[in-house]
């Protein structure tokens, strides 16, 4: 009994458990718009979502297929995720990280369809327009007082506009089909090298983009624990007072980590993008990506080993959508799904309330006053 | 130039409820960052009204109701930051994010499902057409179109100032965002002041919403939510300081720059320039980073706003 | 049989771990000053939570003129008249006095204000009473003496008869708790009841007819002040025989280690500055002292010298290099050690553990870090080393999160942290503020030896007690401006106060 208790008490434990209830509950509430679209269907709906690309289990070679696309779908969200975490961690909600994988793509499309580079310069052109794009947001936050959710906000309908204005260009807008061109007819070299393909049933989007995606994580798990740069960047985050008290240059910090992030997010974009597996078109709302990213930020309980999981939970979800029978229900009951998940997020501070004080909720003073203090601390941030 | 000066009325009207309804979600201490989300919410609840209304429909009844759907819509929907924020204490900013991707997947979700189930199956859009919902709320002064969603936002406006001014709720409601242990102290119930907050925040974006979609146009898409118009009124709202007057004014000028990407077209010197159309859509929001810029330096929100209240924390 | 307006019978209040009030009982005569005293933690503030319904005792009943009365929130005790100036003022900066006044108690006709009448009452009441207020000034530019006063008069206007004042002369001069306490004898005279919560006995002496003491959540007992000294009073708040004084041995100065020629800070929140013109100098082994009400330029003072705020005109020399412009790292680096006013605001990130903490300053020093890892044997070694050198408690060692360590604990951290960075200057701003006094005596003797082995002292105090006790020279500093300097062996009370409140002020030759 009491070893269960301790058991429960860790915060990995914790977290993992108020994730897994966010996506139970997301998934039962998913449920049950569905019982109010088509109440007949509904169970059939829910399997098909859930069963997804498993449908294909007595023909390996297509399971593979399939569980391959959605991994290499996951690529562009868990990055995000990444990048919009790792400023979480400093104390910034990055939610312009959207517009800064709006600019990767006009970066890396522009710069492999009109300037034909090779795909390795389009990824670092990406990145690095993705980290200015941040540092423009980290520039009005750290120098104006802006906040960064504002500033990111308009910068992503800027970057948006900015997009659909180069693209748009014939260099790289194919006008017969209203989106660009395919990479690996107008730049070969472009195109992202395989990786594995053979094992996943010869998947031609299965590219490096999947390995480099883990490799930035962990490359970010070290960053924010073991690193000086990771201990300033929590400092901050937690209490940016302290954190100038101890000598930290909170402005340089702001910047720095809006920079990365926006690099990250960039890279997103860049590492989807140049697999060819999509083609952009000229849009009139922001890229949903940056903003899914943050479910799966949170979902991921804010770890970036977590993030990969969620990234493939919600991706894989995503695509669930698209095996409902269309006849009776609309694809986007999946992102219906994932919205609500990443509004369950919210209440994960009160989930792990409840694990915290199985019996007394009421009376649970001092907890409640930590985390008014706590949100207290990020709202000066 | 008359054209620019309906657009530029029809945006302010939208900016200036969405602003005003923020400043009392963030006057009562709640950041309201899903006002975006609530426009939607009101803006189908309205649609759906007026495609749903009879043809027989007189004037009167469908101006009413569909204002009646789109301020409950709007209410209802912000409970769902109301709720997560004030009574589970959530991160605000996250609620906020999450009501905006929920308002747009719901939106196009319910949208396509009510056409799916009028049409029988033949029409799985996620738009409505309301072209005699529309017209419903136009009226004519000389030239000038004029659209009761301006004058409704005009009424709606002097009665926030007479209320945020002259009442004992605003005093009370202020308390709160400025300091709810203060409002406690004295026997004000923080959390009923603070759900009354962002209620306000939902009946006033809701209506926002509606008009947004409806006064210059007759139909919508909801798979595009209402692009960046709820930030824009934060914007607005920040710009004018969480005060209504002033909310007023920066409504205006945010408005005048919003118009001119609907009707360059129009005004031939600026259709002469060699700028391309989607750089006007940029402009607003360029001109309100700028201004914040400039102004959030010295800008004094609520200072209590963000801050979860609990009662035991004193 | 006594007239007790207020009975507070055997209440019993736990928390989770600690039981705040054990078995305590408290009765209010009617016009009575009733003193309750007891040091931080012995349940004073959990008692009159009670009493204001903000808790619900586990036993005990409380009783209004006899008759017994449930108090379930803050409504329930206006109801019964029970009023409380709070000891963190509850009033809301950007509202008039008068707005203030009626919040919550709005005079209205159909839910618009209707001032008039409110605007009416009050002038009298602040009339009848000698409570001085312009009732459409703004909180945020009156006095805090003044703002006391719109606390008092909230409670008339409310027609309350038992008045609590919680830790009312904290932040007053020494000239305005004088004038506090004419007001508080004024009130009773005039038939209010009063509760008193202090911790200092000479205003309980002074002004309090009957004084009921708790320590460590129990109660005590009741006296008559009459009846009573200050030493017995001290010796039932604390259990033992308080030392009142810090043993110490005459301080012997050695070479210049700061010195701050000058200095103005503009203020942030009007045209004016916060600190203007400031000059003095700390040698090694003495300690000075700046004193002087809460909010008259120490902060603003304190954050310019260290490097959180800017510095607008003036210089700064540190061991005779001229750090005015520089970094706060640079500070940090070269021998200036800095025990901040907000220890959780500056001091400690409460979210990180134990030994995070401890090399918040140090952790891209080579001691710790390596390539930019940082080396976490080392820090663990060094967290592990300076608990136990400055007895630092904690739950589960250095992995201890520091938001669970209690405020003399999570203190002692910072001292043993910035006591142990090589340093020449310890810059101690209100050390132990809201600390028991085992905690307090300790930081003291710790203060002490620091001097005695030749390292230059700034402290910036509120406690006169601290400031007479542990300071070899004061400076008094008024609105932003030294306004005097004095040997605290030669000097009073009487004296620091009428330069605390402005009322002299020496011709300092510039220093």
């Amino acid at each position: 009994m009491n070893n269960k208790n301790e058991f429960l008490k860790k915060p990995g434990v914790q977290t993992l458990l108020a994730s897994v209830l966010c996506a139970v509950l997301g998934i039962i509430l998913g449920f049950i718009i569905l019982l109010f679209m088509n109440s007949e269907h509904a169970a059939d709906g829910m399997f098909a979502i859930l069963r997804n690309f498993f449908k294909f289990s007595n023909k390996p070679q297509q399971l593979m297929y399939y569980f391959g696309s959605t991994l290499v779908k996951s690529v562009p969200v868990i990055l995000c995720a990444e990048a919009i975490l790792f400023a979480y961690k400093a104390g910034l909600f990055n939610i312009g990280a959207a517009g800064q994988y709006t600019i990767g793509i006009l970066v890396c499309l522009y710069t492999s369809l009109a300037l034909g580079w090779n795909w390795f310069l389009c990824l670092l052109a990406a990145a690095v327009a993705g980290g200015l794009w941040g540092a423009l947001c980290g520039f009005f936050k750290a120098f104006c007082n802006v906040n960064e959710v504002i500033a990111g906000i308009m910068l992503n309908w800027i970057g948006l506009y900015l997009t659909n204005i180069v693209l748009g260009n014939e260099i790289c807008m194919d006008t017969t089909k209203s989106e660009t061109y395919d990479l690996t007819s107008k730049n070969a070299s472009g195109v992202l090298p395989g990786f594995i393909q053979g094992v996943f049933g010869n998947n031609q989007y299965m590219t490096i983009a999947v390995p480099i995606t883990v490799i930035v994580a962990i490359v970010i798990l070290i960053i924010l624990n073991k690193t000086t740069f990771g201990y300033e960047l929590k400092a901050t985050g937690h209490n940016k007072d302290a954190a100038k008290y101890a000598g930290m240059n909170a402005k340089r910090n702001i910047i720095l980590t809006l920079v990365i992030s926006g690099a990250i997010s960039g890279l997103a974009a860049s590492l989807y993008y140049l697999t060819s597996i999509e083609h952009y078109k000229i849009s009139s709302s922001v890229p949903g990506m940056g903003f899914s990213g943050i479910a799966v930020a949170f979902l991921g309980g804010l770890n970036p080993i977590g993030a990969i999981f969620a990234g493939f939970f919600v991706e894989y979800i995503t695509l669930g959508g698209q095996y409902l029978n269309t006849n009776y229900y609309n694809p986007q009951v999946a992102d219906l799904m994932i919205a609500i998940i990443i509004y369950l997020c919210g209440f994960v501070l009160f989930f792990k309330t409840v694990l915290n004080k199985p019996k007394k909720i009421k009376t649970n003073n001092a907890d409640t006053n930590n985390s008014a203090e706590k949100s207290a601390a990020k709202k000066e941030v | 130039m008359v054209l620019l000066l309906q657009y530029t009325l029809i945006f302010s009207a939208v900016l200036i409820l969405v602003a005003l309804g923020g400043m009392f979600s963030e006057r009562s201490g709640i950041i309201n960052l899903g006002l975006e989300g609530i426009m939607v919410f009101g803006a189908m609840a309205g649609g759906m009204v007026m495609v749903l209304l009879p043809d027989s429909a007189s004037k009167f009844t469908i101006v009413v109701l569909t204002l009646v759907a789109a301020a409950i819509a709007g209410m209802l929907s912000s409970l769902l930051i109301g709720v997560a924020c004030i009574y589970f204490k959530a991160d605000q900013t996250l609620v906020g994010t999450a009501v905006n991707m929920l308002a747009t997947a719901a939106a196009t979700v319910i949208v396509k499902a009510f056409n799916t189930n009028r049409s029988n199956g033949t029409d799985f859009s996620a738009k409505l057409d309301y072209v005699k919902g529309h017209a419903a709320f136009m009226f004519n002064i000389g030239s000038l179109q004029l659209s009761w969603f301006v004058v409704i936002a005009a009424v709606l406006l002097v009665a926030a100032i007479v209320l945020f001014y002259k009442t004992k709720f605003a005093l009370r409601l202020r308390a709160c965002g400025e300091h709810p242990q203060a409002a406690d102290s004295v026997g004000i119930n923080v959390y009923k002041m603070r759900y009354a907050g962002v209620l306000m925040s939902g009946f006033f974006a809701g209506l926002g919403g509606i008009i947004y979609i409806a006064a210059a146009n007759s139909t919508w898409h909801f798979d595009y939510g209402v692009a960046g118009a709820g930030f824009l009124a934060l914007a607005v709202m920040i710009f004018g300081q969480w005060k209504p007057e002033r909310i007023a004014w920066s409504a205006v000028l945010f408005a005048v720059f919003r118009s001119l990407s609907n009707v360059y077209m129009g005004i031939d010197f600026l259709h002469a320039l060699p700028i391309s159309g989607t750089v006007y859509n940029m402009f607003p929001y360029i001109v309100s980073l700028i201004v914040l810029a400039f102004t959030s330096q010295k800008s004094r929100a609520p200072k209590a706003e963000g801050i979860p209240y609990d009662k035991g924390a004193r | 049989m006594d007239d007790y307006v207020i009975e507070m019978l055997h209440i019993t209040k736990e928390f989770p771990g600690i039981i705040a009030n054990d078995d305590i009982t408290l009765q209010l005569k009617r016009g009575e000053i009733h003193a309750l005293l007891g040091e931080n933690g012995a349940g004073k503030s959990t008692l009159m939570s009670v009493l204001f319904g903000l808790y619900t005792p586990e036993k005990g009943v409380i009783k209004k003129d006899g008759k017994e009365v449930k108090i379930k929130n803050p409504n329930d005790a206006t109801a019964l008249g029970i009023g409380m100036v709070h000891q963190h003022f509850m009033l809301v900066d950007i509202f008039s006095v008068l707005d203030n006044i009626i919040l919550g108690a709005e005079p209205n006709k159909f839910g618009f204000l209707t001032k008039a009448a409110a605007r009416k009452k009050v002038l009298e009441l602040s009339d009848k009473y000698n409570l001085k207020v312009d009732p459409d000034a703004l909180i945020e530019d009156i006095t805090v003496g003044m703002q006391q006063r719109v606390e008092i008069l909230k409670m008339l206007y409310r027609d309350n008869d038992i008045l609590i004042f919680d830790e009312p002369t904290a932040v007053l001069t020494p000239q305005e708790i004088d004038e506090l306490m004419k007001i508080m004898k004024n009130l009773a005279a005039e038939g209010k009841s009063i509760l008193f919560i202090t911790h200092k006995l000479n205003e309980i002496m002074e002004v309090a007819d009957r004084c009921s003491i708790l320590r460590r959540g129990k109660y005590i007992g009741t006296v008559d002040v009459a009846n009573t000294t200050k030493e017995e009073l001290s010796s039932m708040m604390v259990g033992r025989d308080v030392k009142f004084a810090v043993d110490k041995a005459e301080a012997k100065p050695g070479k210049e280690v700061l010195k701050v020629e000058n200095v103005c800070v503009k203020s942030k929140i009007h045209q004016n500055d916060s600190v203007h013109n400031v000059s003095f100098n700390v040698r090694e082994g003495e300690i000075v002292c700046i004193a002087g009400i809460d909010g008259n330029g120490q902060t603003e003072f304190i954050g310019a010298l260290t490097g959180i705020d800017d510095i607008s005109s003036g210089k700064i020399s540190f061991l005779g290099d001229d750090i005015t412009h520089k970094s706060i790292r640079y500070k940090n680096t070269h021998g200036m050690s800095h025990v901040p006013e907000d220890r959780h605001k500056h001091g400690l990130v409460l979210d990180y553990t134990l030994e995070e903490n401890m090399i918040l300053q140090r952790y891209f020093e080579p001691d710790f870090s390596n390539h930019g890892f940082i080396k976490k044997d080392a820090m663990r070694e060094y967290s592990n080393r300076l608990s136990e050198a400055f007895d630092v408690r904690s739950g589960q060692g250095p992995e201890t999160i520091v938001r669970s360590m209690s405020g003399g604990n999570q203190q002692k951290a910072i001292i043993a942290r910035e006591m142990d960075r090589e340093h020449k200057l310890l810059v101690a701003v209100q050390p132990t503020r809201g600390l028991d006094v085992g905690a307090i005596e300790y930081i003291h003797e710790e203060i002490v030896k620091q001097r005695d082995e030749g390292c230059a002292i700034l402290l910036v105090s509120l406690e006169l007690e601290e400031v007479m006790n542990l300071s070899d020279r004061i400076l008094v500093m008024y609105e932003g401006e030294i306004v005097g300097e004095v040997d605290p062996k030669k000097t009073t009370l009487q004296e620091l106060g009428l330069y605390m409140s402005g009322a002299k002020r020496d011709n300092r030759k510039e220093a």
